[in-house]
């Protein structure tokens, strides 16, 4: 076997590559997951070390699916009773001319929203979160979970509803 | 509506007319909220130089490919070789054996393996093997010491002279040129001189002068006295009691017209040189110079 080939993982620079473009969502997938923020960290490493392992044995193509398999399935029976609650980094002010009224009235909605966010079973979360935050595209999820580009719409739509139930106390 | 329209609105792919409706809806307004809100929504810092640093590193840890081996075989050739001679050496010095010497005027102390002490006077030698020492409790002499030889196996004194066995008690030997004297103050000693042995009980001596056995006087304390900084002597000839001054005062000793095979019986202190010549030159009726680090005996009646 050649390693040294650019189409191989055990190629430093393909395997840098890989990296490079997957850990960040490794990383906030299993953060959004079960709101454990080491654990997520300990998930990109654990899979990416595996790919490395076995670079020989996976396709560069089919990499980030296998680090998400491997990241999924690091906690799948550990971690299931955890209460999630995800913390933000620093919100992104959006404007700055804002009464000291909507600020207020901003804090509150922030607050009910992440209530709403840490309620949502872990699949919509994940999806909606994914969206949002990582702006990743429905199918790109679909890849992750490993399910139809349907199923994730799916997802979102009833994220978004719940999310609005729980919001307005319905 | 389609279905999961919510998705579909926000990937922009409502009809127009879908958006329309959607928008006159009542709960337009707060999934709008919702998305605003969410989009300044930020995940925890993440950094991935670092994290990739650390997988690699941990990689290394657990890399099974030979590239990073090499220095670390070096490393391991190195290690053996020095573990092989820190070990050949241990062994090597482990079979010397343990030499103690002292020098004129210097009496020292040495605790065996077995707790066994000897107490070595001016100017002599011993060496034993504390590795054999549990099988064979065996010292060699050369010079006088005395021996408190606690309770176990044989126990020998080899000596040019003589070998001295005993099984546990205290005796003093003393090896010196044409002089061997061994002295038993506890239990019971064998002394072997030219191939006899000669059983000494305590409180009994063992002389040879010069090649000849003398009947000796018997000790009249519990231990030499040299171990209490004086030497004793009883019917001894002169010239090994000047050898002993010489010893123990480091002082060249010189003589002059003086029979040195006349016996002398009498003590003199180790630590004060003045005294020790006075307790030897006046029951001898001798006289003496002291000039620095030599002394001159010199018969009274001579010039």
């Amino acid at each position: 076997m050649n390693n040294d080939t650019k189409d191989n993982v055990c190629n430093e620079e393909v395997y840098s590559e890989l990296f490079k473009a997957n850990s960040k969502t490794v990383f906030n997938y299993i953060y959004y997951k079960y709101g454990n923020e080491e654990k997520a960290y300990d998930a990109v490493q654990e899979a990416f070390a595996r790919l490395w392992e076995n670079c020989g044995k996976v396709a560069p193509a089919k990499a980030k699916a296998y680090v998400y398999t491997i990241a999924n399935n690091l906690y799948l029976n550990v971690l299931k009773a955890e209460k999630v609650r995800l913390k933000y980094a620093d919100r992104v002010k959006t404007t700055d001319h804002e009464t000291p009224e909507y600020v207020m009235e901003e804090g509150e909605f922030n607050k009910k929203l992440d209530n709403a966010l840490n309620g949502l079973p872990e699949n919509q979360r994940i999806t909606f979160l994914l969206n949002r935050i990582d702006g990743k595209k429905y199918a790109e999820i679909a890849e992750m979970e490993g399910v139809s580009v349907k199923a994730i719409e799916k997802r979102m739509h009833l994220a978004l509803k719940s999310l609005r139930d729980k919001i307005e106390g319905i | 509506m389609q279905e999961n329209y919510l998705a579909k609105w926000l990937n922009n792919e409502l009809t127009e007319e879908e958006l329309a409706a959607f928008k006159k809806s009542d709960e337009y307004a707060s999934y709008e909220q919702i998305v605003g809100a969410s989009n300044s929504l930020k995940a925890p810092e993440f950094d991935i130089d670092n994290a990739l640093e650390a997988v690699k590193n941990r990689r290394t840890l657990n890399e099974p490919k030979v590239i990073g081996l090499k220095p670390f075989r070096r490393f391991l050739k190195v290690a053996a070789a020095v573990a092989v001679i820190m070990i050949g050496s241990y062994f090597y010095l482990n079979t010397l054996d343990e030499n103690f010497t002292t020098q004129y005027a210097q009496s020292k102390e040495v605790l065996l393996p077995d707790s066994s002490k000897i107490i070595m006077n001016a100017d002599s030698e011993l060496s034993f093997s504390s590795r054999k020492w549990d099988k064979k409790r065996n010292v060699s002499l050369n010079g006088e010491a005395f021996f408190k030889v606690a309770k176990g196996k044989r126990f020998t004194v080899s000596t040019e002279q003589g070998t001295v066995a005993v099984l546990g008690t205290q005796f003093n030997v003393e090896n010196r040129d044409g002089f061997f004297e061994v002295t038993c103050f506890e239990g019971l000693v064998s002394v072997t001189y030219k191939g006899k042995e000669t059983k000494l009980p305590a409180g009994t001596s063992f002389m040879v002068i010069d090649g000849n056995i003398v009947n000796a006087e018997k000790p009249n304390s519990p231990m030499p006295s040299w171990v209490n900084k004086e030497s004793s002597f009883k019917s001894i000839p002169l010239k090994y009691v000047l050898d002993e001054f010489q010893r123990q005062h480091n002082v060249m000793v010189e003589t002059q017209n003086i029979d040195l095979d006349k016996v002398f019986t009498g003590t003199f202190s180790n630590t004060d040189t003045d005294l020790a010549l006075q307790s030897i030159s006046v029951p001898s009726h001798l006289k003496f110079k002291l000039e620095g680090n030599k002394v001159l005996f010199y018969a009274e009646s001579a010039p």
